[in-house]
């Protein structure tokens, strides 16, 4: 973990599905259990985090999630989003 | 002034407006037929291949194209300059011949100008340039290196083929960098504007006032306007294919980590494409990414060194060859954090900082090292691309539309 308030940690070496991550540099050193395949230097949710709620890595909101993501789970395009530069949100195109 | 910045020297060849080369190149400009046959025929010249050449264009972008132009002729690593003039672009008064010649005599460079008219066709001017350049090359090679500090260096950065390693230590490593160099005096610049959005707020806290603070949320702002304006979601374009096969997941988590190359000094200001510090310090240059495009306008912003922070995480064949210098008249220097990256290019990666990663050094260590790099190679020593012979055209970016 990058910052204390990270939901979010970066794995740095492979992690397979059912496999336990130690997460570091958060307010305690947590353990979990991985959910998915976490490939090297992608983002593992250290806590639920729940729909529209903000993805935090480096301390700073990275964007938002886009479903449930429960802990364990791998954090990427496919359950979370960007809340900037969202031109595809624009109305009256 | 700290102990170790005494000792932080490099040689270099000395110029008349009091700035360093690192490097010791004729310059013909603007690039063309005459330009590229006499860099031909004579070693130790550089020219400038752009199919932007200001015909058509608005003349806040004529006046870009020009800085480009002059701002590479007063490059410190420029000894001197042939400007070839006679060709019809040069009607419009930025791109005027005598003006561009002007703007870089000014340093106290010598300009020679070689105009196909005067000379009576472009077989002529050819070899009217051959000779000259000829004369210039070996005049050059008479200067020699003497020692400066590393206050004398200017620098510009770009983070690309960012990964998880990017954010993590490649740019905070660069970063470490950056902080020496302007506690020493110098110069160093970064840029980006895409590759700054959710990241501007803490980027603009850091600036020296409130103006330059101002000045960098409006540089998004205008950005990210654009963006809104195609109706696409930007993760569509930037963050890149890449950038996403590596783990990057949104432009926001992208910016987070690219803004660690910029180290933790105030910013001094917010130059445009090609503009010229006017003091020593930390600059943010509204630019665009791509490498043609940046890395020149660092050098047309004075910059000597270019550095490229690589992640490369969504991997490359092995032997990979590294994109040599497209900075016309500076050399690049690549760094990577990523181990399997560094296997992947280890023939052209620069400076390795991923031994952070693996626990073999702190990121302080990785950043000195780099700065003695910076140091040998300030002094002559080749990055790996000055080690291929190619070059690409530039991009300088023009923001109008063109009519």
């Amino acid at each position: 973990m990058l910052s204390p308030k990270d939901n979010v940690a970066s794995v740095m070496e492979e992690v397979l599905s059912g496999d336990d991550v130690v997460a570091q540099g958060g307010i305690e050193t947590l353990l979990l259990r991985a959910v998915d395949k976490i490939p090297f230097g992608f983002k593992v949710a250290t806590v639920d985090i729940r729909q529209g709620d903000p993805v935090i890595k480096y301390g700073e909101v990275i964007g938002r999630a886009s479903n449930n993501i429960q802990k364990g789970t791998l954090v990427h395009i496919h359950n979370i989003e960007g809340a900037r530069g969202r031109g595809d949100l624009q109305k009256n195109r | 002034m700290k102990e170790e910045d005494i000792v932080m020297e490099f040689r270099g060849y000395p110029r008349a407006d009091g700035s360093v080369g690192i490097r010791n190149y004729v310059l013909v400009i603007p690039g063309g037929l005459v330009a590229s046959k006499i860099c031909e025929f004579v070693p130790g010249t550089k020219t400038v291949m752009s199919t932007k050449e200001g015909v058509g264009f608005t003349s806040r972008d004529r006046e870009t194209i020009a800085r480009t132009l002059f701002g590479l002729g007063l490059n410190p690593n420029v000894y001197s300059v042939i400007v070839q003039g006679g060709s019809p672009k040069a009607g419009y008064p930025e791109l005027r011949t005598e003006r561009l010649a002007q703007e870089i005599a000014k340093s106290g460079k010598r300009v020679e100008v070689v105009d196909a008219v005067k000379e009576g066709g472009t077989l002529e001017a050819i070899q009217k340039g051959i000779k000259i350049a000829r004369e210039l090359v070996f005049e050059a090679s008479k200067v020699r290196r003497q020692p400066f500090s590393l206050g004398k260096l200017s620098l510009g950065v770009k983070c690309g083929h960012s990964d998880p390693t990017s954010g993590m230590v490649g740019n905070p490593v660069v970063g470490y960098l950056f902080d020496r160099v302007v506690e020493a005096g110098g110069i160093a610049m970064f840029g980006e504007t895409t590759e700054i959005i959710g990241a501007e707020h803490i980027l603009a806290k850091r600036a020296v006032n409130r103006q330059v603070g101002q000045e960098i949320l409006a540089r998004v702002n205008c950005i990210e306007k654009r963006a809104l304006s195609t109706g696409e979601d930007i993760r569509t374009m930037n963050p890149v294919p890449d950038n996403i096969a590596a783990g990057i997941s949104t432009i926001e988590e992208k910016s987070l980590g690219a803004i660690y190359k910029a180290g933790h000094l105030p910013i001094e200001g917010v130059l445009d494409f090609a503009e010229r510090p006017k003091k020593s310090g930390l600059y943010f240059v509204d630019s665009w990414m791509g490498i043609p495009s940046i890395f020149p306008g660092f050098a047309a912003s004075g910059a000597q060194l270019n550095l490229f922070q690589h992640g490369g995480g969504a991997g490359a064949p092995n032997n990979h060859i590294l994109d040599p210098s497209p900075a016309v008249v500076s050399p690049m220097l690549w760094t990577s954090a990523n181990p399997i990256t560094y296997a992947q290019t280890k023939g052209s990666l620069d400076f390795y900082s991923g031994t952070v990663i693996e626990g073999k050094e702190t990121l302080e260590q990785a950043g000195e090292r780099l700065v003695n790099l910076v140091l040998e190679i300030a002094s002559g020593t080749l990055t790996r691309g000055e080690t291929i012979n190619y070059s690409e055209p530039i991009e300088i970016y023009t923001i109008d539309p063109i009519f």
